[in-house]
């Protein structure tokens, strides 16, 4: 095999070449600048050249004596978030600076019994390098591997099985139908080899999304919320949040301080305390269903209104409500650390935001009857359930 | 229940420590007499902790005082930096060394000859040219997964789509796919009609871009029916050898010429001359790192505007660039060795020389380690 070997000998070839041309280098005393010292800043300067946190006052000045006004600081703080999370993600090591430019880019696991209801909001989750998908039509949840998209795995016995939640207690959860007005919540410790789900607590019907507050499981239900309490012995103890008026929780995040729902029949989003009182009702559009929490924000898609609320997470004030940019019954969001993700359900795509200042990033197409539905992020991708085409999807 | 009886204890013996220590920080707020200890008092103590701050004095921020540019760069310098630090895997895994020698980094053996790797995040994947074979590695333990054999001589990994896309050194040039979620085997040829003989390559989100050393770029299409749609562009290049996407263009190295951005049909918008002779450069999300082979020197290129920024002395034939969100990699071929640079503030961090036959050539990173292909002892070397 080693007789054909025209690359290397050509590749040495080539680089014996003498080129033309001679590098035109910066020709300042510190960088590009002759008016900053070649001194103990001048590194310091260097670097927030070098990033585009800076530009200079002029080409070859930066001025190193003058004050910097607020608009100014504005400028350079926003630049400097930008580079710290542009670098600090995992895409910038993955060498990953593309974004899929349509369906045909966008990679495929194929899980057969993954349908159109098969899947709630919160329909998949990431524990870092595996992704958890639940699967209605025949009770069972996949193992997807991150970082090939291979399935590894089928868990079964999780009756109508509509949200899952990866992470806490080094574990699995599942949130599913069990028939009537009531629901279970199953486990799976993912060291041990697949099986059976193990059955931990139940609860009341549930509607597709779930959350951890760093004690407790949450789940949405049809008209309240359940709160789990993990014990020694199962099953676990229930609480059941009901709503006085009647509510529809269909999305739920965790801030840090507060569980948070969306009211999908009001339009509005709850923060909740910790019993499932109403501390906060804030409007947001119509038909809001999965919110994703950014550090900062809640995002909001709001189904039938085409719009996304962003509420500050700290006071419940509206900052922005996003349109355009390809909603079309928004579903689902998810974060990345940079970038927002929003599923488009009978739009067939996904549309993307910066989420440190708003932008729309575009709309990619997941392809004529896609559906998708519930997202997440593992840090280097996002992972989209296309109810449609019974799928899982890497953006 | 003896953790619960413990816990108020080991409470208890923090509370002690912190005390203490607060009693060495005599100030209003941490060391500073001048900031009171009021709702700002948080923010002067966090800038001080990461030491993006040392203050005016030991005990004084001078909280009311104006900041110059010059006193602005060195804040946000550093906060680029303790953020970068910080946000790393490396931090997270208690990784702050960086080895200092061949013998303290870790081997693995693939095929003969590894050229161009590629990393997906968990795995390595590595085109053994001379044994036409394409090893992966995995990135956790350095452990052979498995080894898949195309029918032709693999040159450059790249990890996109729906798997591993590798170009073959052919007249004229191949793109293998591999499907690493199916077992090890062939390697399905995509397209057998690239420009000839193909080494490094790159994805804009929607086609692979291959960099073809006699004289041309390959543009393929990704499509249901195999072979996939190519269109080659010789007009104006040389010798291209490597590409990379910046997240609006294309570059490709070409030899002789230079680096040049590419439009979207692959018309050369841009040439950056510099000479002799261009290794594999790499992006770091703001600037484009370029090893200038045979002339001991790493260009680093503005991609908004194509501007040298700096010229960076390095060893005396440095071949590819590798990044990793804190750090550039740069190997050189000969004296075989790796070095580093802050990628931040172009520091140079230390060269760590390797077996003197190890000629090593691409490499990638996962976040967490760097791997280096040595192109003349069949290893994949984590460092």
């Amino acid at each position: 095999m080693r007789s054909q070997r025209p690359l290397t000998a050509s590749l040495v070839a080539a680089f014996t070449a003498v080129g033309i041309g001679a590098a035109t280098s910066l020709a300042g005393v510190c960088g590009p600048f002759t008016d900053v010292a070649a001194d103990a800043f001048c590194p310091f300067v260097l670097e927030i050249f070098t990033l585009g946190i800076t530009t200079g006052t002029t080409a070859t000045t930066f001025s190193p004596g003058d004050n910097v006004t607020r608009l100014q600081m504005a400028a350079f703080l926003s630049r400097t978030v930008d580079r710290v999370l542009a670098r600090g993600g995992r895409r910038a090591a993955g060498d990953l600076f593309w974004t899929p430019r349509s369906a045909a880019s966008v990679p495929l696991t194929t899980i057969a019994s993954l349908t159109t209801f098969g899947s709630g909001s919160d329909g998949v989750a990431s524990d870092g390098a595996d992704l958890w998908v639940a699967n209605n039509t025949d009770d069972t949840v996949s193992r997807v591997r991150a970082s090939d998209g291979k399935l590894l795995e089928t868990w079964t016995g999780a009756t109508s099985a509509v949200a899952v939640l990866a992470g806490p207690m080094g574990s699995v959860f599942v949130a599913g139908a069990s028939g009537g007005s009531t629901g279970q919540l199953y486990r799976i410790n993912p060291a041990q080899p697949a099986g059976a789900v193990t059955t931990v607590a139940t609860t009341e019907f549930p509607s597709g999304a779930m959350a951890f507050d760093g004690a407790r499981i949450w789940t949405t239900n049809s008209s309240s919320v359940s709160i789990i309490t993990p014990g020694p012995v199962t099953p676990w103890t229930t609480t059941t949040g009901t709503f006085v008026g009647g509510v529809s929780p269909a999305g739920m995040v965790w801030d840090g301080s507060n569980i948070w729902i969306t009211d999908n029949s009001a339009g509005t989003l709850l923060r909740l305390d910790s019993g499932a009182s109403v501390l906060q009702t804030i409007t947001v559009g119509s038909g809001p269903v999965e919110a994703v929490f950014d550090g900062t924000s809640i995002w909001v898609p709001n189904g039938l209104s085409n719009s996304v609320s962003v509420v500050r997470a700290a006071t419940g004030g509206i900052l922005a409500t996003l349109t355009g940019n390809g909603l079309n019954t928004p579903f689902a969001a998810a974060f990345d650390g940079e970038r927002i993700l929003v599923t488009q359900y009978f739009g067939y795509a996904v549309s993307l935001w910066k989420a440190a200042d708003l932008t729309p990033l575009g709309t990619v197409p997941m392809g004529p009857g896609s559906l998708p539905r519930g997202a997440c992020s593992d840090g280097l991708n996002f992972w989209v359930v296309l109810t449609g085409y019974s799928a899982l999807a890497r953006f | 229940m003896r953790g619960k009886a413990r816990l108020p204890t080991l409470a208890l013996s923090a509370a002690a420590v912190l005390l203490a220590g607060s009693a060495e920080l005599a100030g209003v707020c941490g060391p500073f007499t001048d900031v009171a200890a009021d709702a700002f008092c948080p923010f002067v103590l966090e800038i001080f902790t990461l030491g993006i701050t040392t203050g005016t004095t030991p005990t004084t921020y001078d909280p009311a005082g104006n900041v110059s540019r010059l006193q602005m760069a060195a804040f946000l310098s550093r906060t680029v930096d303790s953020a970068l630090r910080r946000s790393s895997p490396r931090a997270i895994a208690d990784q702050f060394w960086t080895p200092r020698s061949a013998a303290a980094t870790g081997a693995t053996t693939v095929g003969m000859e590894p050229l161009l790797p590629a990393c997906d995040g968990a795995d390595i994947w590595v085109p053994n040219v001379a044994s036409w074979t394409i090893s992966r590695v995995r990135g956790s333990d350095g452990k052979l997964l498995g080894t898949w054999s195309p029918a032709q001589s693999p040159v450059a990994a790249l990890v996109a789509m729906d798997g591993v896309f590798v170009t073959a050194g052919t007249l004229p040039g191949t793109l293998f796919r591999i499907q690493p979620s199916q077992p090890p085997g062939a390697a399905t040829v995509l397209s057998s009609s690239l420009g000839d003989n193909p080494a490094g390559l790159a994805f804009d989100g929607g086609r692979i871009w291959t960099a073809n050393a006699l004289g041309s770029v390959s543009i393929v299409v990704p499509g249901p029916s195999i072979p996939w749609t190519v269109t080659t562009v010789t007009a104006g290049f040389s010798n291209p050898i490597a590409a990379l996407y910046d997240g609006a263009n294309v570059w490709i190295t070409d030899q002789g010429r230079g680096l040049r951005r590419l439009d979207a049909a692959g018309a050369i918008l841009q040439t950056v001359t510099f000479g002799p002779a261009a290794g594999f450069p790499a992006f770091d999300g703001m600037n484009i790192w370029a090893p200038t082979y045979n002339s001991a020197s790493v260009l680093v290129v503005r991609a908004s505007s194509g501007a040298v920024l700096a010229t960076l002395t390095s060893e005396a034939w440095p071949v590819a660039a590798a990044f990793d969100g804190q750090r550039m990699l740069v190997t050189n071929y000969q004296p075989a060795s790796v070095s580093l640079w802050n990628a931040a503030d172009l520091t140079p961090l230390g060269t760590v020389l390797l077996d003197s036959n190890a000629h090593p050539w691409g490499a990638c990173s996962d976040g967490l380690s760097f791997w280096v292909a040595l192109r003349d002892e069949a290893t994949l070397l984590r460092f």
